[in-house]
C-alpha cells in the first residue's frame, strides 16, 4: 500500500510538471493529472484543487492555450496546448530547477 | 497579448470562461468517478478556487456587498434618510466653501486661452501699483516682442440720462473683446480695425444687464445714439452675459480707451505719466514663459526711465500674475509704498474652511452614533452570519460597503446642497452673473472625497465593533458626543463674536462722527484738471458751500472717510508691521469729522513737514514716550505736531489700523474730495450741495453721497458674514442636540431594566435622571472646554475683522456657552424623561 502525498506540491513545481507533460502534445485536464501520476510511478497525485487553479494561472500567463476537442470518452472537452512562450518558460524553469536541485544535492552529499 | 490584457478579457467574458471551467471540472469528476468510483470535494468551491487565479474575485464580492447594502438601506428608509441628511448638511457646507475657493482660485475664467493671459503690475523696492499710467502701457505695447497682444482697462463713471447715479464704464483697448474671445449678444463688439484710433467715431458696447435694465432689452438698440456725460455716442452692440471682462465690478458699458478724453472733458489720461490707473494684461507669445515677458518689460522700463526719470521708478520691474482666474480680477487698482499688503482673502478662507470642517465633524459625529446604534440593533443578524461561517474581515468589508454606499448618496445630496447654498449666497451678494457657480469636476471630486473620508472615519469603527460583537460602544459614543459639543461650541462662539462686532460697529463711536457729513467727489483728475485749476475750483466750491444755510463746516481730504480711495504704508516698528492709513487733509478736517485733537496743535494751511498722528499710532510707534516733536516714520522728514483721537476712517473693521494725517498740498487737489458737515439733518442738504458743486464747472459730474450710506454699505458684508456664521452655528447646535437626543434615548432604552429595578427599590426621579445622564456629563464638559479653547485659537484669524471687539470678548463667549448649555440640557432631558415613566413591573417582565 503506497502512501499518497497529501501535502501540497509547491505550486512552482506543479507548473513545471504541467508544462513538461504538455510538451509532447495537447492534453485535457484529467489527462494531465493522470500523466503526472503515471510518469511519477504513482507517487505524485495531482488534486483538482491545485490542478485547475494552476492551469488558470498558466492560461493567464499565456504559456498554454485551450482549444475544444473530443475526449477518448467521446465528450467535448478543452485540450491544453503549449504555446511558444510556454516552451520558453519550460526551458527556463527547467534549467533553474536543475541548478537548484544540483545545489541541494551537492549540499546533501558533502555536508 | 500581455497578461493584463488577458486578465481584462477574463473580466469581460467572465460568464463564458466560468462555464468552460465548470465544464472542465465536471469532465474531470466524471473521469475520476469512472476510475475510482467516488467524486471528491465540493465542486462549487473548487471552481471558486480555480477562478481566484483570474484575480477578479473581489469584484464579485464587492458587487455582492453593494447589492446587499442597497437592500439593507432600502429596508430601513428612516435610518437612510437621516444618515444621508446628516451627510448632506455636513458635506454641503464644505462643498459650498470649496466651491467658492474653486471659483476664485482654481477655475479658469471664461476667456479664450486663459493660460497665456498675464496681468502685470508695477513694482519697485519702495513702491507698488497694480495699474500703470497709460503712456507706459502704450510704450510696452509698442515695443514688446514677448507679448502678442496687450490689453488695458480703465474704470470710470459716466452720467447718463434716466439714471440717478452715475454708471460704471470700463474704457478698454479695442482688442479687448477679440483677444478674450467674446461674442456679441447683439450687434458687434469693439473692433481694433475700426475703433482703435483716437479720432474714430465714439462708440460703446453695453453690458447685457444694463441693456435689460436701462433699455428694456430693446433688440434694436444697436445703432442708437445715447448721451454720456452729455456727449453723443453710438451703441454698437451688447456683450454676452457670460463675458467676464476681467473685472469683478460689472460695468454698465465698455468704450474704447482712446475715447476716454472725449467723454471726460479735459482728461489727460492718455498722456499723463503720473496717473496709475490703467490695468494691463499681456497675451504671451506661444511657447514663452512668463519670466521672459517680465524680463523684457523690466528692460523696457529701464529704457523708458531714461526719457521719464521722474515718473518711471528706479529699478522698476513688472511682475506678472496669471490673469485667467477670478482672483486676478479681484485685485483692482491698489497702489502704495513699502511692501505690498498680504492677500487678505487667505485668512478668511482659512476661517471658512475651519468652520465648514467643524460642521462636518458634528454631522459625522451624529452619523457615527447612528451607525453604532444600528450595529447594535443588527447584532442578531451579525451573529447568524458569523455562525454560518462569515470571516471577520469579510463582515467588516460588508458593513463598510454599506457606509460607502451611504457616503456616495450623501456626497450627491451634499453636492446639491452645496450648490444651492453657494448659488443663493452669490445672488444675495450680487456678484456678476458670469461667475459660474455650477459645480465642476474639482467640486464633484471634493464632495466625493469628503463623503468617503467621513464614511471611512465614521463607518469603520462601528463596523469593527459590530463585527467583533463587542457591546461596549459607550466609550466611542462619549468621544463622539464630546467632539460634537466642542465643534458646535466653536461655531456658536464665532457667531457670537461676529454678532458682537456688528453690534459694536453700529452702536459705538468709531472715533469720528459721520452721520451728518456729506462727501463730494468732483472727479477733477478725470477731467484733466491741473493742480492750479483744481485749487481755483476747490476754493470756489468751498466758499459757496460755506455760504449755504445749514452748513456747519467744510473740509477737504484726499481720501474721503469710508470712501473707496485709501493710501496705505507699511511701517516696521521693532519687527511688528503696522498698516498705516495715510490721509492728506486741510485744517478744518478734524472739526468737520469731529476727530478730537488730544495734544499739540492742528495742521496749519500751507505748511509742510508737519504731521498729526493718531493716538493709536503714537502708542504703537513710541510706547511710553512723548510723540510730539518726533520724526514721523511715514513721510520723508515730517515732525509730529499733534496727536488726534484714534479714528478708523477707512478700515472700520480693522482694530490694528492706525492713522497719520499730512497737510494736503495743491498737487493732491485734483483727486481730493470735499466734506460738508450739516448743522441739522444732512438729507435736506444733499440737493443744494449737489447743484452747487455742478454749478462750479458744468463739465464735471460730481458724486455726492451721504456718509451714512457709505457706512451702511461698509457694514453690509459684516452683516452677511455674521448672519451666515450664525446660521452655521445654529445648524451645528441643532445637529449636536439631535445627536444627544439620540444617544440619551438609546442609553435609556438600553437600561430600562436597570431603571425599573432602581425604581422598584425606591429611587427618586432626580436620582434616576442622574444615573442616565452621568455618563454624558463628562464628555459634554470636556467638549465645552475644548470648544472654548478652539474658538479662542481660531478667532485669532478674525481679529482684524471685528471692529475693535476683542476676539476673546467675554460677552460673546458667555452668550454662546449659555445658548449652547440651554439647548444641550433640553436635548438631554427630553429623552431622559422617558426613564422616569418606566413602569417597574413592565420593565422587569420585559425579555
Amino acid at each position: 500500500m503506497q502512501t499518497i502525498p497529501k501535502t501540497e506540491m509547491p505550486s512552482g513545481a506543479l507548473v513545471l510538471l504541467i508544462l513538461r507533460v504538455l510538451r509532447s502534445g495537447a492534453l485535457h485536464g484529467y489527462a494531465i493529472a493522470q500523466r503526472i501520476h503515471v510518469l511519477s510511478s504513482e507517487v505524485l497525485h495531482v488534486e483538482e484543487g491545485s490542478l485547475y487553479p494552476a492551469l488558470q494561472k498558466i492560461l493567464l500567463k499565456g504559456w498554454v492555450t485551450a482549444d475544444w476537442g473530443i475526449s477518448e470518452t467521446n465528450r467535448k472537452v478543452r485540450f491544453y496546448r503549449l504555446t511558444p512562450a510556454g516552451r520558453k518558460q519550460l526551458e527556463a524553469e527547467r534549467s533553474e530547477y536543475d541548478r537548484v536541485n544540483e545545489a541541494i544535492q551537492s549540499v546533501l552529499r558533502t555536508a | 497579448m500581455n497578461e493584463l490584457f488577458r486578465r481584462l478579457r477574463y473580466l469581460l467574458h467572465r460568464r463564458r470562461f466560468d462555464g468552460e471551467l465548470a465544464d472542465d471540472l465536471a469532465f474531470h469528476r466524471e473521469m475520476a468517478a469512472r476510475e475510482s468510483g467516488m467524486p471528491l470535494g465540493n465542486a462549487l468551491q473548487l471552481r471558486e478556487q480555480a477562478r481566484d487565479a483570474w484575480g477578479w474575485t473581489w469584484i464579485d464580492r464587492f458587487a455582492q456587498d453593494l447589492r446587499y447594502a442597497a437592500r439593507m438601506l432600502r429596508k430601513s428608509p428612516g435610518f437612510t434618510l437621516v444618515a444621508v441628511l446628516m451627510l448632506a448638511i455636513g458635506i454641503g457646507v464644505n462643498v459650498a466653501a470649496f466651491g467658492f475657493f474653486d471659483l476664485v482660485f482654481l477655475r479658469p475664467l471664461n476667456v479664450r486661452d486663459p493660460a497665456t493671459l498675464l496681468r502685470f503690475h508695477r513694482r519697485a523696492p519702495r513702491n507698488y501699483a497694480f495699474a500703470l499710467p497709460y503712456p507706459e502701457m502704450a510704450f510696452f505695447r509698442e515695443h514688446s516682442r514677448t507679448l502678442s497682444a496687450v490689453l488695458a482697462l480703465n474704470t470710470g463713471k459716466l452720467a447718463v440720462e434716466g439714471e440717478e447715479k452715475q454708471i460704471d464704464a470700463n474704457f478698454v483697448t479695442a482688442n479687448f473683446f477679440s483677444e478674450l474671445g467674446a461674442t456679441p449678444r447683439l450687434g458687434r463688439l469693439l473692433d481694433p480695425a475700426r475703433d482703435a484710433a483716437p479720432d474714430a467715431a465714439p462708440v460703446v458696447v453695453l453690458d447685457q444687464g444694463f441693456w435689460q435694465r436701462h433699455f428694456g432689452a430693446d433688440p434694436l438698440v444697436a445703432g442708437r445714439t445715447i448721451r454720456l456725460n452729455g456727449k453723443p455716442a453710438t451703441v454698437i452692440g451688447v456683450a454676452g452675459g457670460e463675458f467676464s471682462g476681467l473685472s469683478l465690478n460689472q460695468p454698465a458699458l465698455w468704450a474704447p480707451l482712446t475715447q476716454q478724453p472725449y467723454f471726460a472733458t479735459g482728461s489727460r489720461l492718455l498722456a499723463d505719466f503720473a496717473d496709475n490707473s490703467v490695468r494691463m494684461w499681456g497675451r504671451l507669445q506661444p511657447g514663452l514663459a512668463p519670466q521672459a515677458a517680465e524680463e523684457e518689460l523690466r528692460s523696457l522700463a529701464a529704457e523708458l526711465r531714461k526719457q521719464h526719470p521722474a515718473e518711471v521708478w528706479e529699478k522698476e520691474s513688472l511682475p506678472s500674475d496669471p490673469a485667467g482666474y477670478a482672483k486676478s480680477a479681484m485685485i483692482g487698482n491698489r497702489s502704495g509704498t513699502g511692501s505690498e499688503s498680504q492677500n487678505e482673502l487667505y485668512p478668511v478662507f482659512a476661517m471658512v474652511a475651519s468652520l465648514g470642517l467643524l460642521i462636518l465633524a458634528v454631522a459625522c459625529g451624529n452619523l457615527g452614533s447612528l451607525l453604532l446604534a444600528r450595529g447594535v440593533a443588527r447584532e442578531r443578524e451579525i451573529a447568524i452570519r458569523i455562525a454560518v461561517g462569515a470571516g471577520k474581515s469579510r463582515l467588516i468589508r460588508q458593513l463598510f460597503t454599506e457606509s460607502l454606499l451611504l457616503a456616495l448618496l450623501g456626497s450627491l445630496a451634499g453636492l446639491a446642497v452645496g450648490w444651492a447654498v453657494l448659488r443663493s449666497l452669490m445672488v444675495l451678494s450680487d456678484v456678476p452673473a458670469w461667475l459660474n457657480t455650477a459645480p465642476d469636476w474639482r467640486v464633484a471630486l471634493f464632495a466625493l472625497g469628503a463623503g468617503c473620508a467621513s464614511a471611512i472615519l465614521f463607518g469603520l469603527t462601528p463596523a469593527m465593533q459590530a463585527a467583533r460583537q463587542r457591546h461596549r460602544a459607550t466609550a466611542v459614543r462619549q468621544v463622539l458626543v464630546g467632539a460634537q459639543v466642542a465643534a458646535s461650541c466653536v461655531l456658536l462662539i464665532v457667531a457670537g463674536l461676529l454678532g458682537r462686532a456688528l453690534n459694536h460697529a453700529l452702536s459705538s463711536n468709531p472715533g469720528f462722527a459721520y452721520q451728518q457729513v456729506i462727501a463730494i467727489d468732483p472727479g477733477l483728475a478725470q477731467h484733466g484738471y491741473s493742480p492750479a485749476r483744481a485749487k481755483v475750483y476747490m476754493d470756489t466750491l468751498q466758499e459757496r458751500l460755506r455760504a449755504l444755510p445749514g452748513v456747519e463746516s467744510v473740509a477737504m481730504a484726499l481720501s474721503a472717510p469710508l470712501g473707496r480711495r485709501s493710501e496705505i504704508a507699511g511701517v516696521d516698528v521693532d519687527g511688528r508691521v503696522f498698516r498705516v492709513q495715510i490721509n492728506r487733509v486741510d485744517p478744518p478736517f478734524f472739526q468737520t469729522m469731529k476727530v478730537p485733537l488730544l495734544r499739540g496743535r492742528n495742521l496749519v494751511r500751507g505748511e509742510t513737514h508737519a504731521t498729526v498722528v493718531s493716538e493709536s499710532f503714537a502708542r504703537a510707534a513710541w510706547p511710553g514716550e512723548d510723540p510730539l516733536g518726533k520724526k514721523s516714520l511715514v513721510g520723508e522728514d515730517d515732525t509730529v505736531v499733534g496727536v488726534a483721537g484714534s479714528a478708523r476712517l477707512v478700515k472700520l473693521e480693522d482694530s490694528d489700523s492706525v492713522e497719520v494725517y499730512l497737510p494736503i498740498t495743491t498737487a493732491d487737489l485734483p483727486s481730493s474730495s470735499v466734506l460738508v458737515r450739516a448743522a441739522g439733518a444732512p438729507e435736506d442738504l444733499v440737493r443744494p450741495v449737489a447743484s452747487t458743486a455742478k454749478a462750479v464747472d458744468p463739465n464735471t459730474f460730481p458724486e455726492v453721497q451721504l456718509m451714512k450710506s457709505g457706512f451702511r454699505q461698509k457694514l453690509r458684508s459684516a452683516e452677511s458674514s455674521a448672519l451666515a456664521v450664525s446660521a452655521l452655528g445654529f445648524v451645528a447646535d441643532l445637529l449636536a442636540c439631535l445627536g444627544i437626543v439620540g444617544v440619551v434615548a438609546y442609553a435609556v432604552s438600553q437600561r430600562t431594566r436597570e431603571i425599573g429595578i432602581r425604581m422598584a427599590l425606591g429611587a427618586r426621579p432626580a436620582h434616576i435622571l442622574a444615573v442616565v445622564l452621568r455618563q454624558f456629563s463628562g464628555p459634554v464638559a470636556a467638549g465645552l472646554l475644548a470648544g472654548v479653547g478652539g474658538a479662542a485659537a481660531l478667532s485669532g484669524l478674525l481679529r482684524r475683522q471685528l471692529y475693535g471687539v476683542s476676539n476673546l470678548d467675554p460677552a460673546a463667549y458667555a452668550g454662546a456657552i449659555g445658548v449652547f448649555a440651554l439647548t444641550v440640557v433640553g436635548a438631554a432631558l427630553w429623552p431622559a424623561r422617558r426613564a422616569l415613566r418606566v413602569d417597574p413591573m413592565r420593565a422587569l417582565r420585559h425579555e
